[in-house]
């Protein structure tokens, strides 16, 4: 018997009890829609917690540190001769972080950075270029809004925090700030240390500012200065300062990252890295470490999900079981003529596979709304009756491709699996038995 | 066409460990040469349909072997007693047999369906088949929408579609009227005589002697050759 007279055959027989095949369907459907949903929960935790880790930090990044103490040009140098790795970016702590201009004024997060390395690292900027000169400087995406004004008194009295914050943001500079020059105190932020005299001071010309970052929340107000200009502020502070002169976190590198040209070469890299006595930390690591717990729990909430399909599978097995028995007069007859009992097995998988397959297909696109439908309208319902904004990119429900496969591939294995007995039945059913039916 | 010898069969009935055995075949010997019809007589329960299930392999002997066109099919395996009927028998119910979903033009061309034959020569052969027996206007009518007399003759159109060289026929005249048994018996010898198709049926006394060539009896389990009634021709 070809296949296309098989699912003639099937379709027909399937047309004689609607009501119950579209019962049964709508089982499995509900089933399969609840599987697939409820391990989409997990799966948009896990790709929430993924994407919350990737946004702040590269793929192709490994910080890397030394057991104990700070890590040192030597290190540095020994890291860029490592194969597989592009650029190793490296920064110093300055204890001078004053800046201003005109009246506006801040403290920033000066670094110094090399900048050679930070360009090959793939720095990411919103405007201009990365400095040449040595007082050529690169601010971070939030350091306007840091400058400011000095705030007369008693300005922000009586306000709550958010109007304070508005309030302070009148103060800030508005201007552009690419290609200025800026003035840099150069007095350390030892409270102790008392200069007299002015402070001197060094201009600085803002050359570059640095891309928003990824998180909404995050302030980035850091100051990138070269590492020449770096060496002529340790020297002068040193002189106001003894212990500055001979701090050993002034000379060696406060953050060491080394990047590779591609994530896939981040766990080679680390490897060779690690080998040499350093601590590494990656996202990568990091993944591989919170994709194992991910795992379990998507497990997890797939194994619940799947007894609801097992027992929507109770119906088909229920349907199929009184087809057989409905049509074991029809299932005689061909035998007699000479449907073989592989026939016969197979036209009733095939119709336990179709139910299946309609519940799948009807559950998935069910799924597929619903999760939709639950994205869209949880956070406006989170706005109306919590009043609070959820997080940007918020999501509660994902389906990745990967989870309807495996929702399919367990659908329609549990639908087989009940389809089996059935369809085996059919096979058994007794010739003489059916034909005797009416004499 | 068919050679069976020393053929026993015994029913058993009951739970296993404790059947009951019920005897109902002993030692039978029966040859049914190729364009022969052999009728098979007896009384109500003496083992006749018992004799024609085992040689449609509807149930499997235990003693004994049965050989049809040559073939030795007495342990055949479910699967190629299947593939044996649908190539080289057919089939004809005292009560018809015909799929109630199915119409008459379907119930035809199912053993072509089962065979895997392509949807245009279904059609054809079908269509020439149901013409034959009569039915050509009757294709898309269901059997309960069909006389008793035309629901065996779409039974044997069913039979016949596949060109097999025996039919087996467990009281085909059984369900019909005198008029409708008439007829059917004078298309089974026309059957027999245009095309050389080999008969073996159940039938009763009275309507054998039209057609067939022989006709044996069973008595108890016992089969007893009784007389030639014509020799056959050619
Ligand atoms: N399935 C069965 N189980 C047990 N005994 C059976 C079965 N079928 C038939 N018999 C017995 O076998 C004997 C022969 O039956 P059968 O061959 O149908 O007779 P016939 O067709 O000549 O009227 C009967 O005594 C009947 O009771
Ligand atoms: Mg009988």
């Amino acid at each position: 018997m070809k296949f296309k007279d098989k699912h003639k055959f099937v379709r027909s027989n399937m047309k004689k009890n609607r009501t119950r095949l579209w019962m049964t369907i709508l089982a499995s459907t509900i089933g399969c829609a609840f599987l697939i949903m409820l391990a989409s929960i997990g799966f948009a935790i896990h790709k929430t917690a993924v994407d919350d880790v990737m946004s702040f930090r590269m793929v192709n990044e490994i910080q890397v540190q030394k057991e104990s103490g700070m890590m040192t040009e030597n290190d540095v140098m020994k890291l860029e001769q490592i194969k597989g790795v592009k650029a190793v970016t490296r920064k110093k702590y300055t204890p001078a972080n004053q800046l201003s201009i005109d009246e506006f004024n801040t403290f920033a997060n000066v670094m110094s950075a090399h900048m050679p390395s930070e360009e090959k690292a793939g720095f990411e900027l919103d405007k201009g270029r990365m400095p040449k000169n040595k007082n050529e400087i690169v601010v971070g995406y939030h350091f306007a809004e840091d400058l400011r004004k000095d705030q007369p008194d008693n300005y922000l009295e009586g306000l709550s925090e958010e109007q304070a914050q508005e309030k302070m943001k009148e103060l800030s500079y508005k201007g552009e700030l690419l290609n200025k020059t800026l003035t840099y105190h150069l007095k350390t932020d030892n409270p102790d240390i008392k200069i007299e005299g002015p402070v001197q001071t060094v201009d600085v010309k803002i050359v570059g500012i640095g891309k928003k970052p990824a998180r909404e929340w995050a302030h980035d107000n850091s100051v990138f200065i070269t590492e020449d200009l770096y060496n002529e502020v340790i020297s002068i502070l040193g002189k106001q300062d003894p212990k500055i002169a001979s701090a050993d976190e002034l000379k060696n590198y406060g953050e060491v990252k080394a990047f590779t040209a591609s994530a896939d070469d981040v766990k080679e890299v680390t490897d060779r890295i690690e080998k040499l006595d350093y601590m590494t930390y990656s996202i990568i690591k990091e993944l591989k470490q919170m994709n194992v717990y991910f795992t379990l729990f998507k497990a997890g909430l797939i194994f619940i999900g799947a007894i609801a399909v097992l027992i929507a599978s109770i119906g088909i097995f229920n349907t199929m079981t009184m087809a057989v028995t409905e049509r074991s007069q029809d299932i005689g007859i061909m035998k007699a003529i000479g449907a073989t009992p592989k026939t016969v097995k197979r036209i009733f998988l095939l119709e336990s596979a179709y139910i299946g397959l309609w519940g799948v297909g009807l559950g998935t696109l069910l799924a597929y709304i619903t999760s939709y439908g639950v994205n869209f309208a949880l956070p406006i319902i989170i706005e109306q009756f919590v009043n609070e904004t959820p997080p940007e990119g918020f999501m509660l429900s994902y389906i990745p491709w990967s989870l309807t496969a495996i929702a399919v591939t367990i659908c329609m294995g549990v639908t087989l699996l009940s389809g089996w007995r059935p369809a085996a039945k059919a096979t058994t059913v007794d010739v003489l038995k059916a034909l005797r039916r009416d004499v | 066409m068919i050679s069976v010898s020393n053929l026993s069969y015994a029913f058993k009935i009951g739970k296993k460990g404790k059947e009951n055995i019920v005897p109902v075949l002993h030692d039978v010997n029966l040859q049914v040469a190729e364009g022969e019809i052999v009728a098979v007589v007896g009384r109500s329960g003496s083992g006749k349909s018992t004799l024609l299930n085992l040689i449609s392999g509807f149930i499997q002997p235990e003693v004994g072997s049965i050989t049809i066109n040559g073939t030795n099919v007495s342990k055949f395996s479910e699967s190629k007693w299947a593939e044996f009927r649908l190539n080289h028998l057919g089939f004809i119910f005292q009560s018809f047999q015909l799929i109630p979903s199915m119409s008459a033009f379907e119930n035809v061309e199912l053993p072509l369906v089962l065979k895997g034959v392509n949807v245009p020569e279904r059609k054809k052969r079908t269509e020439e088949m149901l013409k034959r027996v009569g039915l050509e206007s009757f294709q898309n009518h269901y059997p309960g929408e069909l006389s008793g007399g035309q629901q065996q003759r779409v039974s044997i159109a069913r039979a016949l579609i596949l060109n097999p060289p025996l039919i087996l026929a467990d009281e085909p005249t059984g369900s019909l009227d005198s008029e409708n048994e008439k007829q059917l018996l004078c298309f089974i010898k026309e059957l027999n005589e245009n095309y050389g198709i080999t008969f073996l049926m159940i039938t009763h006394d009275h309507e054998v002697a039209s057609i067939a060539h022989r006709k044996v009896e069973i008595i108890d389990g016992y089969l007893r050759e009784e007389r030639i009634l014509h020799e056959v021709q050619r």
